[in-house]
């Protein structure tokens, strides 16, 4: 068992770090406050190639796998930028198209996305959320194209994305009543498709919209996999994003403790800093445990992914990684709020502003809940509710 | 258009040092990285390269245990090989050893037209290599650079003075070394990372060079570090209130300390 960092991930970590560190977390807040994007910081990224280190080289990308964009994610969240749309446009359309797109599909796109493009994923829709087999919009076939119907909701980036890979049904499993589901790369502003977006608490700068969806017609050669075979492709993209969306978690705590433990040592209340007082360090010390152990298993779950040996170790890898990294991250940052006191709560520390978004990681991409289901029943055989 | 960067490798300045009491030298024994006043060098290195449409960056350097981290960094934004110098025998090398062990190894480096260096160190920052080198290989010599141009085999510089700078010539090869903060020193890309690892690093030993163990480290050293001392703890500095005069009284301190 081997756990140290190769040099490669050290330089990359590095890289990816001294970027992010020339923007930090003022650009970031700068640009919530007015409604603006980090594509400066997005480019800066994406033109080194941090956004496809895992897609494949003769596309464009950097050949090597959700391990390397797991860091990447990482440490540009520990700089406290944290980019939700790693998750949706590299994580999942990156990786669904170099894995199941034909030839002319990945020279189409993916040398783009290899860059500093963006392409949203729209699955989630009013009426099904945590059941993907509910999902009512549907795509018809018509001559060399498919007509889309229906609603999509909450989804990220739309506004700064050309293109976005939406899930649709295609059919229904006369068995099981499930939708069969097909996927396609829509263009944003494809006639037929209006979007509103919709306010949330959350202080970060993507906005999410809901999207309708009135006849849009969609190229037959714009389908990414085969007609009603969506279901395997989607959950194959699931777990980079699963594994991706641990990885913003835990750069949110690291960002939040080294910001908790440079104020712990300096901040003094009594005579001595406030980090002696066990009643400020035990809590960050416990945060810090927390983090450090769902950064292994953020390891694991890639590295399993990425080596593709059994397809249900890398999903419940990811699956816990997902759910020990979001409860980490959002305890270090509570814990680092704690720890600041007053301060906690002053836009100056740069700490609570990101709460909504540490505390989103626990809802989406997948829920606590719908993780512990799929471990009670995945990894404990037990029988299920639903 | 080959260029050699001297590249020194140098602990982390985020990480405070510590001197070691009985060798009186900083203590080099956790992972060194990339002296950042290099990063300099290496960038105008690549971009003179490129300017001349062909030639290569190779990195000398002369660090202890075999250390490569800072090197890995300088191939990963583009340089093409490296030489390092390691051996036991050279801990407590002065700046004159470290000379003579650079330019031995320079000398390695066939068709070199431009070796650059930083004009000093952010660890030892004696500022005394640069020269030293280019007299221990016989070449002419020119600090302190801002701009730099290769118009066939001259060097056009362009030396940052306290007044400006001054336009100065040379003929290649020479040693010209660069003043930090000149250049914007690029990020190691992706594609870089993963091609510096398959880049030829050349580890050299003294005997390797050709130079005798009882001219460089300790026993070369010319120099000798007779003590060292801890730096006075700052003073708690003067509290000003402004009561509407605060002005005067700040302009009283600086002309106090001479500095208006
Ligand atoms: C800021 C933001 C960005 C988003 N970005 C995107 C995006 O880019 N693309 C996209 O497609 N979607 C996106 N989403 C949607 C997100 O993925 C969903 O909100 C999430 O999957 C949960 O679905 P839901 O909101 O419909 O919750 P519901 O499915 O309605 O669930 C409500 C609650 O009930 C619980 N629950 C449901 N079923 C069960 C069960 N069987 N057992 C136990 N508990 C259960 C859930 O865990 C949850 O707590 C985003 C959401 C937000 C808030
Ligand atoms: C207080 C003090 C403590 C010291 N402690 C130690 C010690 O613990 N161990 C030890 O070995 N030496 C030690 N030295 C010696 C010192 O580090 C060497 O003289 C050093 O190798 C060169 O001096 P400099 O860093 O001042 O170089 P400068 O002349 O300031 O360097 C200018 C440029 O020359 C090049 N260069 C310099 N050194 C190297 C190198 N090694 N490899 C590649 N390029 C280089 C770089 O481009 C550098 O930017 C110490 C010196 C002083 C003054």
């Amino acid at each position: 068992m081997e756990f140290a960092e190769s040099p490669e991930h050290e330089l990359l970590r590095a890289s990816v770090r001294e970027v992010a560190a020339g923007f930090g977390h003022e650009y970031y807040v700068e640009k919530v406050r007015h409604g603006g994007t980090l594509d400066e910081l997005w480019d800066a990224l994406g033109d080194l190639g941090f956004f496809g280190v895992h897609l494949p080289e003769e596309h464009g990308g950097g050949g090597a796998g959700i391990t390397e964009l797991a860091i990447v994610c990482e440490e540009v969240a520990a700089q406290g930028c944290p980019l939700l749309l790693i998750l949706v446009s590299a994580a999942i359309c990156g990786e669904l198209i170099g894995r199941f797109g034909t030839e002319e599909q990945k020279a189409q796109w993916l040398p783009g996305l290899a860059r500093s493009e963006k392409m949203a994923f729209a699955i989630t829709e009013p009426d099904a959320g945590s059941n993907s087999h509910r999902l009512s919009t549907t795509a018809t076939r018509d001559g060399d194209v498919y007509r889309l119907r229906g609603t999509k909701t909450y989804i990220s980036g739309v506004d700064e994305a050309d293109r976005m890979l939406v899930v649709t049904r295609t059919g229904v499993d006369e068995a099981t009543g499930h939708g069969l589901l097909s996927l396609f790369v829509v263009d944003t502003d494809a006639p037929g498709l209006t979007r509103t977006p919709i306010p949330t608490g959350i202080q970060s700068p993507e906005t999410q919209f809901t999207l309708f969806f009135d006849d849009v017609e969609v190229p037959a050669s714009h389908r990414l996999g085969d007609e009603d075979d969506g279901l395997r492709v989607v959950f194959y993209g699931l777990n980079p994003e699963r594994i991706t969306g641990a990885a913003l978690s835990a750069g949110i705590g690291r960002y939040a403790l080294d910001k908790a433990s440079a104020y712990a040592r300096e901040r003094r209340v009594w005579d001595v800093p406030i980090g002696a007082h066990q009643g400020v360090a035990h809590p960050l010390a416990e945060a810090k445990i927390d983090l450090e152990l769902s950064r292994l298993m953020i390891a694991k779950a890639a590295w399993a992914h990425d080596t593709d040996a059994d397809r249900a170790v890398a999903g419940e890898a990811a699956n816990m990684a997902k759910f020990a990294a979001a409860d980490a991250g959002l305890a270090c940052l509570d814990t680092a709020i704690q720890a600041h006191g007053g301060n906690g709560m002053a836009s100056e520390y740069g700490l609570v502003d990101l709460w909504g978004l540490a505390r989103l990681l626990r809802i989406a991409p997948v829920s606590r809940e719908m993780i512990l289901n799929y471990v009670a029943q995945r990894s404990l055989a037990l029988p299920r509710s639903y | 258009m080959n260029v050699v960067v001297c590249v020194k490798q140098i602990p982390d300045p985020a990480d405070p040092g510590a001197l070691d009491p009985t060798t009186k030298t900083l203590k080099r024994d956790g992972k060194l990285i990339l002296d950042e006043s290099d990063s300099y060098g290496v960038e105008m290195a690549l971009q003179l390269v490129t300017a001349a449409g062909g030639g290569e960056v190779t990195l000398v350097s002369m660090a202890p245990n075999g250390e490569v981290s800072g090197l890995r960094t300088a191939l990963a934004m583009g340089a093409a090989k490296a030489i390092l110098v390691s051996d036991d025998a050279l801990a407590g090398s002065d700046a004159l050893g470290t000379a003579k062990v650079l330019a031995k190894a320079i000398e390695r480096v066939e068709g070199a037209d431009l070796i650059l260096t930083a004009t000093e160190s952010s660890d030892g920052y004696t500022g005394t290599v640069p020269e030293q080198v280019a007299g221990l290989l016989d070449l002419p010599s020119v600090t302190f650079a801002k701009h730099i141009e290769v118009d066939g085999s001259t060097v056009k510089v362009q030396r940052q003075t306290e007044a400006g700078y001054d336009d100065v010539e040379c003929p290649l090869p020479a040693v010209v070394s660069v003043t930090a903060g000149v250049v914007e020193p690029r990020y190691p890309s992706f594609k870089g990372i993963m091609a510096a690892k398959s880049k030829p690093v050349d580890t050299l030993t003294v005997a390797d060079l050709g130079l005798d163990a009882s001219q460089v480290g300790w026993a070369g050293a010319g120099q000798e570090i007779v003590s060292i001392e801890e730096a006075p703890a700052r003073e708690a500095g003067e509290v000003i209130e402004d009561d509407g005069t605060a002005f005067e009284k700040i302009v009283a301190y600086l002309d106090n300390l001479k500095v208006l």
